[in-house]
């Protein structure tokens, strides 16, 4: 059967991270805020099947959990929660960043290197095609680039939760993700920060009337 | 099994205030909680005294002296700052500040802080501990929104988002920890991760993992601990935060984010030899106490002020950690201890100051304070000077401490540069609670003292501050040893 081929798991395990680094480049070129956040869902569900396919392969059962509730929280709650602020957070629903969008990606490239010449040391030469801590170095970077460029509230959420998500990655191909108490423990948080995010953005659009955080500029010094 | 009570009493707490409606019940129901975390914390720091160790659920929860110390000055932290927050809240609802609703927001919120910094003490698992730091982000971002104004709004969204992206590069460097450790204790383990399992294989770590995995723990707690340049949350936060909530911060949570780095900084040491993680934490604890000079010279903001007192007073301990030497260990610990009694003294006198004058601003507040609040103001100016590293009080003692120990081990520079920046940073300090102490207070402003619920715990933590100074209980001082012995980096 094809899934017994380790040769093939290995495989689909890293065309699913070149994925995940696909549509964080689509999401870092994207204007319109219900796009990203649905890129968003599509990345976690990358990272749902990819978690699913090295539980598999290896035969760790506890990562099946975490598979299990990324697909739950990353790729359903999440992205539900947050199109729901933006529909109460009544604003024309465009990204808005400090650089234009070619720089960006130029950037995000350049972070995409970084994040190779990260791993580099920890990536053993018999493994092939064991680039998977790349990608997830590189996407836990843009993610932290995502959100300094992006100038709306939500859109700086979406940079973090991807950040997250290149942690996870990183996770899962060092280590076949962290011990299940742990893990569970990490979910939990990342539940209650989005909550928490969102409880403040509703409350910065209501007193600022906008989500623009470059109308912070009154504690300096 | 007073490990377990410990957690559960402020998550106990959290659910009845939840449940509860009026004030009066609440304010008695924080205060009994953190009598009881207090006595537990004392009975868990007793035990651990005698015994070095204790451990319940298979080793889930674990305290050593480092942890049991931990606890008790958070336990000691909360207990004073519930005190206070009666009356400060009470004020605050009759100045019309804060709704009565808030007041649940308040009396839930606190404990449920109270709680991630217990479990990040208790924690054996180092993903465990991460889990409950990033809880005490959680836990404090509404906090900090409080007040609901602007700047307020402002100063938790700095908090949060600089708070996240510095928590994430410390699961990273916890990542990578676990993966320095799995050929060792083998993977998807539990024990993977648990301090008491680590440290006897600290010398068996890889160490390419292991020296990354530091630089990433350093960037992130650092983070939540107020290092430079991670610090800039802090002034913010610190100033829009309600009082006792700043207090906490200060005091307590930056103690939490501590303890995480002298955790990690024993496993690094022993794996990779002393001289790499030490070095990186002098740098930073230098770098911090460097920025906070010209911010305290010219700040204009009574709370700001606090805050860059706390990024050199961390970046001190650091300078501690980063010598090394059993000397410097033991400074450190007695410096956290010192600065955990004066730090919310200083932060209770501010918050009566403010809520009497109606602002932080010095410029606003004019002069005169210690005319109209005769009590507040001496207290005032006694934990300035105390805060400053000036003696009788406490922080003299354990800077000077820190400061031999630079000395011995032949750290010229670092020696001179602390002591240049403890001086600058006293005369800055010295000069601005001297004015708005001295000279004649703004008309309209009578002259009124604050009630017992803040002057008693000003009170008794002002003669803490300078009883500690002179005489340490030789309990406390037997924990602070053995914690010493702990983080000292020579195996």
């Amino acid at each position: 059967m094809f899934y017994d081929d380790i040769e093939l798991g290995t495989r689909l395990i890293t065309l699913m991270a070149a994925a995940m680094l696909v549509v964080q480049f689509l999401m870092v070129g994207q204007r319109l805020l219900p796009t990203a956040i649905r890129l968003f869902s599509l990345q976690s569900l990358f990272l749902a099947c990819l978690a699913g396919t090295v539980a598999y392969v290896n035969q760790a059962r506890h990562v099946y959990i975490a598979a299990a509730l990324t697909l739950l929280l990353k790729v359903i709650v999440m992205p539900l929660f947050l199109n729901r602020i933006l529909e109460r957070a009544t604003e024309k629903a465009e990204v808005e960043s400090h650089l234009n969008t070619p720089a960006s990606i130029l950037i995000c490239g350049g972070l995409t290197l970084v994040g190779y010449m990260v791993a580099h040391p920890f990536i053993k030469p018999h493994e092939r095609g064991h680039s998977t801590l790349a990608v997830a170095t590189a996407l836990f970077l843009m993610g932290f680039f995502l959100m300094m460029n992006r100038r709306k509230a939500i859109s700086q959420v979406l940079g973090l939760l991807t950040a997250e998500n290149g942690l996870f990655l990183a996770a899962i191909s060092l280590t076949y993700g962290m011990p299940l108490i742990v893990e569970l423990g990490i979910f939990f948080d990342v539940l209650i920060a989005v909550m928490i995010f969102g409880i403040l953005v509703y409350r910065i659009s209501e007193i600022f009337d906008s989500m623009d955080t470059n109308k912070f500029r009154r504690l300096r010094g | 099994m007073p490990l377990i009570f410990l957690l559960l009493a402020p998550l106990a707490e959290g659910l009845i205030c939840l449940l509860l409606r009026s004030r009066l019940l609440m304010e008695r129901v924080s205060i009994a909680s953190a009598v009881i975390n207090f006595v537990l914390a004392v009975i868990v720091a007793r035990h651990v005294g005698r015994y070095q160790t204790m451990s319940v659920l298979n080793g889930f929860l674990f305290a050593d002296a480092m942890s049991a110390l931990v606890v008790l000055l958070t336990a000691f932290v909360a207990l004073m700052c519930a005190f206070y927050a009666v009356s400060y809240l009470r004020a605050d609802l009759e100045q019309a500040r804060i709704s009565s609703g808030r007041l649940k927001e308040y009396y839930t919120l606190t404990p449920l802080f109270v709680f991630a910094m217990f479990l990040v003490a208790l924690a054996n698992n180092l993903g465990v501990m991460w889990v409950a730091i990033e809880g005490t982000t959680l836990a404090s971002v509404l906090l900090i929104a409080f007040y609901n104004q602007k700047p307020s709004l402002e100063a938790a969204w700095k908090y949060i988002i600089i708070g996240s992206i510095g928590i994430s590069l410390a699961l990273f460097g916890t990542l990578l920890t676990y993966y320095s450790a799995a050929h060792v204790v083998g993977i998807e383990s539990i024990e993977g991760l648990n301090w008491s399992r680590l440290i006897l294989e600290a010398q068996k770590l890889d160490p390419k993992a292991m020296r990354l995995a530091f630089i990433f723990i350093l960037l992130g707690y650092g983070t939540k601990a107020g290092v430079a340049p991670m610090h800039t949350w802090k002034p913010d936060s610190y100033s829009e935060a309600p009082v006792p909530s700043a207090a906490i911060l200060a005091a307590a949570v930056s103690n939490c984010a501590l303890y995480g780095i002298m955790r990690f900084n024993v496993l690094t040491s022993r794996c990779l030899g002393p001289d790499f993680s030490g070095s990186l934490l002098l740098y930073f604890g230098i770098g911090s106490m460097l920025l906070a000079v010209p911010f305290i010279l010219v700040q204009r903001s009574i709370r700001r002020l606090l805050a860059y007192s706390s990024i050199d007073h961390t970046g001190i301990m650091l300078v501690g950690l980063g010598i090394g030497s059993s000397l410097s260990s033991l400074g450190t610990l007695l410096h956290m201890v010192y600065h955990a009694i004066s730090k919310p003294l200083l932060f209770f006198c501010a918050g009566n100051v403010q809520q009497k004058f109606q602002s932080a601003h010095f410029r606003r507040i004019g002069g005169g304070v210690i005319n109209v609040m005769p009590v507040t103001g001496t207290l005032f100016l006694a934990v300035a000077l105390a805060v400053t590293g000036t003696p009788p009080f406490c922080l003299f003692q354990s800077e000077l401490t820190i400061l031999s120990a630079c000395f011995q081990n032949h750290n010229l520079w670092v020696g001179s540069i602390f002591v240049g920046c403890v001086v600058t940073i006293f005369a800055g300090f010295l000069y601005h609670i001297g004015q708005l102490n001295l000279g004649s207070p703004p008309r309209g402003v009578a002259p009124s003292e604050s009630d017992w619920w803040r002057l008693g715990p000003m009170l008794l933590l002002a003669a803490l501050v300078l009883l500690l100074g002179f005489w340490l209980p030789s309990p406390l001082y037997r924990l602070i040893q053995q914690a010493g012995q702990i983080i000292g980096s020579a195996p």
